[in-house]
């Protein structure tokens, strides 16, 4: 029953929103500059609301940069996953003149031209997670990220073995154009290329969404007359939703058709110890100690590695699953 | 008339539209410097006519000649081109630009930045003080404009090009004598100029005032053209509508020998009813069967006071009593659940819904007042559609076609309709018969001397007083927006005598402030 | 013989000129498509006690569509807009999920969980109707502000979260099935026929098409503007919130950054395929229909055909540009011209 205050609470503060944008009058109460001159300012321009994974590492880089840590956090999610609203948030930013940007791009390109303000204003950028497109080195100090390349070639790797005589695959993809998408395939693609047995029947986007990867699977499996082993989903929520197109198909997820998938959230460990998944690779979200520790190195004007990768585990069983997930933060 | 050849010659135009010769073999000339009136019963084709010359209709068969020459116009702005300009009866202006923009819309004074405003006002002021209509300030947004002066504006417009010839299709059908007399002076100058005018009205008097020559068509058919003044009004009537004139007039006048003394208890009795800037407080008293004329000229605040009475707009003063118990009303809704009904002046915006259907625009009001959720059945509907197409003579009596297709006589027929199936009490009818035909015109006429002997109380407003002064009980007489004076019509009442009324109150007036 | 004939071709041009019908040629095509990419895509098995097939997999997932393609064709008859219908989907779903994942999953909460949902769905449709007709903003910005607030108030209900719940009875509106036919499209066709009569065998069409149409001789008429508006707007807030249930039930997870995401374009799209003008006036439920059903299959075809991902976009863009000048008088008649012509010059030729 704990979820029915949450739902009132819910609808106190919503209604509190609702009458402050009938008003227009949305104003800002995180400009409190009042913590003393030493606070160092830190601009998040991140994802916002996109799933179990954002959410743990947003929560997880606000838990770090805290007021005891020194630091004054801005956070500014998108809204909708805009990247309109995130250039904006960067932007005012740069305006503001805080001491240093972290940016998790919805969308990889189009970063160039907001970058270089950041640049001539001399407010070092760090990447968080996502990275730009055209990957310009130049443009940001680092990016700090699970390499997306490497768990997801770890999860072809998996692939691989799990499939020594071959089989159909079907991948389910993000947004297209995100740089974690094409990230993801490329690493996937080095590594299954070279097994002359595992055939592509084809890719999809289900936008990380458990409700449309349901619905394109299921039509995948019609299209292919159920003829498919392997399902790469490339976040948990769309391996999710392809394990219930498999089970309304009348097959049995993880024994006529195998699904892998990337990020390693609660649900999917779950999934992944009822046998519904295969494979989980997690992409670790915690990284806010390594951020804190680049952040600082960046003021202090030490030279830092372009790319800072986090390292990330995998999840093969059952059993593997079951242990892990008492520890599970998100 | 001169000796000069005609600068338009339309023969033998016919034009079909499905099921319908629109236009049968008519011919017609104008030449330059003369005002020419197209006289007819609403149908009968001036619309037409004009349309077809200024190629907004294709026509089937005849020949038109401008200025010598075959021509044939892909429409009104190719027409326009060639020196013919059209203002239509219903005004067809930008109501959110300004009168200097309405007036220069698309011949806007270019410069090397773009368009030149100053410049383009300084040509709209020009053109408008040919017009005699220097008092009008250029930069006022046309929405706050009396429907009378976007009329001016509306003629303005059409004179920016400077043609050759100029067509007016019911110009003056929103105008009162004053305006009416003003746009007369500047069609004499221009005909003067050697402007050729088509005009049409259905003002007699206008026609009789203004134009050299008529040509009367009747049902898309060719009936004459004749020098004005060889051409008598009974004739002229008689010619339009194809019958007698004897039965006319008999329709309208036997009203005011049958007076309805009041007696009793009024139906609704209003004390210092008003609403700040547009209408006085006023004391009002109707009784059943009674016909209430309320006249004065245009703005004099009679439409004010009639939207005010069935609750269009809020009263912020003054109490109602109807049937002796007071009674809020606040909206139409109530005023229909009262028994009380209101046909508004502007009979295309807020009277008739165009894209529905006939049927559908009569039963609208009644199935409002039973309420969405109880439908009237269809059965219900076209008792209801039959009965007041049949009493009304509505035509062409096609329930299912949109009313947008109908004349704007049959249009005002079926919202009379409309009103008369919501079983009023109070029926206010505001301009009922502008811009329509003599034929129409009667017919609504007799519809409310019998409607007043059925006991229902009718509110009467017109700008033509005789039409007033024929149908009306009582006669209210306003200006600037507050009662001037109640008459007993009578024998002895005229159109004179309110005129007289509304002269001498200014006279008064000034006596009353010393 | 020539007065059949021509009255048959009267009928036919009536078809022709209706837009809908364009709409199911549309249909068609697209399943023709399919089905000379796989001569089996018609077919429908029977497997586990259920109908399943492609044509059933389009059905279901029609099913939100046409819930909320219905809502707003009533609200843009009105002459409005409502934008918010995506948001409010997002909004049922969330308060289904989170009430859920707190419950046992029995049937009665699954009910419970339902009638606050949709009571909540209601309630935030109404908050547009009442700003759109009591305190007179335009149907575009009210409707905004609750699209905005919308998924503002889903995130602030899960925290930010998909949140996952489990409930069979709740699941088996979306995926269940009576007689072997999905249940979630027999509510749907359900819903629809009931607003369809409704609308239609009260007078709450006619009155509905005045306000668009003209709503200053309406409102002079003694309809009531402000009443209907509101009703109006409900409705659509409480079929948005069907549309959410239906949406989150399917995988029992409500997605707050996706749920229904930019549905409210597809709900405009299916109400315009179904000739609704959206200036207001005349509309066409059973066209609205049409346009939903098109634009699933559209979205499955895409899927079918495996036209790839960053292709998708403008495959629909094409489809839908080529129905609607299909729709438009103009470029038919500009068609029939060009044959015209072409008959005329072949004829002269032969005769030369």
């Amino acid at each position: 029953m704990r979820s029915i205050p949450r739902v009132a609470r819910a609808f106190a503060v919503a209604g509190a929103l609702t009458l402050a944008l009938a008003a227009c009058g949305g104003g800002d109460d995180d400009t409190s500059t009042s913590g003393g001159d030493e606070l160092v300012t830190v601009g998040f321009v991140a994802v916002g609301p996109e799933g179990g994974w954002r959410q743990a590492n947003e929560a997880n880089v606000q838990d770090t940069f805290t007021e005891e840590a020194g630091f004054e956090l801005k956070y500014a999610p998108a809204t909708n996953l805009d990247q309109r609203s995130q250039i904006d948030a960067f932007t005012s930013f740069v305006d503001e003149g805080v001491d240093v940007i972290l940016l998790s791009a919805t969308e990889g390109a189009g970063w160039e031209d907001s970058l270089r303000r950041a640049q001539e204003a001399e407010i070092p950028v760090i990447l968080v997670d996502r990275g730009i497109e055209p990957d310009d080195t130049s443009l940001y100090v680092t990016r700090i990220a699970p390499d997306n390349y490497e768990v997801s070639t770890a999860v072809a790797e998996w692939a691989v073995s799990e499939f020594p005589d071959g089989g159909n695959y079907f991948v389910l993809e993000g947004p297209a154009g995100v740089s974690v998408v094409n990230e993801r395939n490329r690493g996937w693609d080095d590594a299954v290329a070279s097994v002359p047995g595992l055939v592509k029947v084809g890719a999809q986007t289900a936008n990380w969404s458990t409700e449309e990867a349901k619905s394109v699977f299921e039509t995948v499996l019609k299209s292919n007359n159920n003829d498919i082993q392997l399902v790469f989903a490339q976040n948990d929520e769309m391996g999710l939703g392809a394990a219930i197109a498999v089970e309304e198909a009348g097959l049995t997820p993880g024994v006529d058709v195998k699904i892998a998938t990337i990020d390693g959230t609660k649900p999917a460990l779950e999934a992944l110890a009822e046998g519904r998944l295969s494979f989980v690779a997690e992409y670790n979200p915690l990284f806010g100690e390594t951020l804190l520790e680049v952040v600082e190195q960046v003021l202090n004007g030490e030279e830092v590695e372009p790319y800072i990768v986090v390292p990330s585990e995998t999840f093969d069983s059952p059993e593997a699953a079951t242990a892990a997930l008492p520890s599970r933060k998100y | 008339m001169t000796g000069a050849p005609p600068i338009v010659e339309m023969t033998g135009i016919s034009i079909s539209f499905p099921g319908v010769k629109a236009l049968d073999a008519v011919d017609f000339r104008l030449f330059p410097g003369e005002v020419h009136t197209l006289m007819g019963e609403n149908g009968a084709g001036k619309s037409t006519l004009i349309k077809a010359l200024t190629g907004v209709y294709k026509i089937d068969e005849g020949q038109i000649l401008v200025a010598g020459e075959e021509r044939r116009f892909g429409g009104t702005a190719d027409a326009q081109a060639a020196g013919i300009a059209t203002v239509y009866q219903e005004v067809n202006l930008c109501s959110n630009l300004s009168i200097g923009e309405n007036v220069m819309l698309g011949h806007e004074v270019r410069g090397p930045f773009g368009i030149n405003w100053k410049a383009t006002h300084r040509a709209a002021a020009d053109v408008l003080a040919t017009l005699g209509l220097e008092q009008l300030d250029l930069r006022r947004p046309l929405a706050t404009l009396s429907l009378a002066i976007q009329q001016l504006v509306a003629i303005s417009r059409a004179m920016v090009t400077k043609p050759k010839v100029l067509i007016l299709d019911e110009p003056t059908s929103s105008l009162d004598a004053n305006e009416v007399a003003n746009l007369f002076t500047v069609i004499r100058r221009l005909r003067d100029q050697g402007v050729a005018i088509l005009f049409v009205t259905h003002f007699l008097d206008q026609v009789y005032a203004i134009s050299d020559r008529i040509t009367v068509l009747r049902n898309g058919g060719f009936v004459g053209e004749y020098p004005t003044r060889e051409l008598d009004r009974t004739t002229l009537i008689s010619k339009m509508i194809g019958k007698d004139f004897a039965t006319l007039r008999s329709l309208g006048s036997e009203r005011q020998s049958h007076h309805y003394e009041p007696r009793g208890e009024p139906l609704l009795k209003a004390e210092d009813l008003g609403r700040k800037g547009s209408s006085e407080p006023t004391d009002l008293e109707l009784h059943q069967g009674e016909v209430l004329g309320l006249a004065g000229l245009l703005g004099s605040g009679r439409t004010e006071l009639a939207r005010l009475l069935y609750g269009a707009d809020k009263p912020d003063s003054g109490t109602v009593w109807l049937r002796g118990k007071k009674t809020d009303i606040h909206n139409p809704t109530a005023a229909l659940a009262h028994r009380i009904a209101f046909s508004s002046e502007n009979r295309r915006d807020e009277g008739i819904i165009r894209d529905l259907t006939v049927r559908e625009n009569l039963v609208l009001a009644v199935q409002a007042k039973r309420g969405w959720f109880r439908p009237l059945s269809r059965k219900e509907q076209d008792a209801l559609v039959r009965k007041y197409l049949t009493e009304l003579n509505v035509r062409p009596a096609d329930p299912e076609r949109p009313i947008k297709f109908l004349s704007g006589g049959n249009q005002q027929k079926v919202l009379l309709g409309r009103w008369l199936a919501t079983e009023p009490d109070l029926l206010i009818l505001d301009e009922p018969t502008r811009g329509i035909d003599v034929g129409a015109k009667a017919e609504i006429q007799a519809a409310v001397a019998a409607l007043a002997a059925k006991g229902v109380a009718v509110v009467f407003i017109s700008s033509e007083l005789e039409e007033v002064v024929r149908l009306s009980d009582r006669i209210i007489v306003m200006k600037d927006h507050r009662k001037l004076a109640e008459l007993e019509n009578g024998p002895h009442v005229t159109a004179e005598t309110i005129v007289a009324v509304i002269a001498d109150e200014g006279d008064d007036e000034e006596g009353d402030s010393e | 013989m020539t007065d059949v004939a021509s009255r048959l071709a009267a009928r036919r041009g009536a078809i022709v000129r209706n837009q809908a019908f364009w709409g199911v040629i549309a249909i068609v095509l697209l399943l023709a498509v399919n089905v000379v990419a796989d001569p089996g895509y018609l077919s429908i098995g029977y497997n586990s006690g259920h109908l399943s097939g492609n044509l059933i997999d389009i059905l279901r997932a029609s099913a939100p569509i046409l819930m909320i393609a219905v809502g707003m064709c009533l609200v843009v008859a009105t002459g409005g807009i409502d934008l918010s219908v995506g948001s409010i989907m997002v909004v049922a779903g969330a308060v289904s999920m989170e009430l859920l994942s707190g419950m046992d999953g029995t049937t009665g909460d699954a009910a419970l969980t339902l009638a606050i949902a949709l009571g909540i769905a209601t309630v935030l449709g109404a908050v547009n109707g009442v700003l759109v007709s009591v305190v007179g903003l335009q149907p575009f910005i009210s409707t905004l502000v609750m699209m905005l607030a919308g998924r503002g108030i889903a995130k602030v209900i899960t925290g930010g979260q998909n949140t996952t719940a489990d409930n069979d009875s709740f699941a088996w509106l979306a995926n269940g099935y009576v007689l072997g036919v999905p249940v979630v499209f027999l509510l749907a066709i359900v819903i629809v026929v009931l607003v369809a009569l409704l609308v239609r065998r009260s007078a709450l069409g006619l009155m509905l098409e005045a306000i668009g149409m003209d709503s200053r001789a309406s409102r002079l008429a003694g309809v009531k503007r402000r009443s209907l508006q509101l009703t109006v707007y409900s409705v659509s807030g409480l079929l948005a919130g069907i549309a959410g249930v239906f949406a989150t039930a399917s995988v029992m997870t409500v997605d707050v950054s996706r749920t229904g995401y930019q549905l409210e374009l597809d709900a405009i799209l299916a109400v315009v395929i179904g000739g609704t003008s959206l200036a207001g006036g005349k509309f066409s439920i059973g066209g609205a229909v049409i346009g939903g059903l098109l634009i699933a299959t559209l979205d499955k075809t895409v899927v079918f055909l495996g036209v790839p991902a960053a292709a998708t976009p403008a495959f629909k863009a094409i489809v839908i540009v080529v129905l609607c000048l299909l729709q438009s008088e103009r470029v038919r008649s500009l068609f029939r011209h060009r044959r015209a012509l072409r008959a005329q010059s072949q004829k002269e030729a032969v005769a030369a």
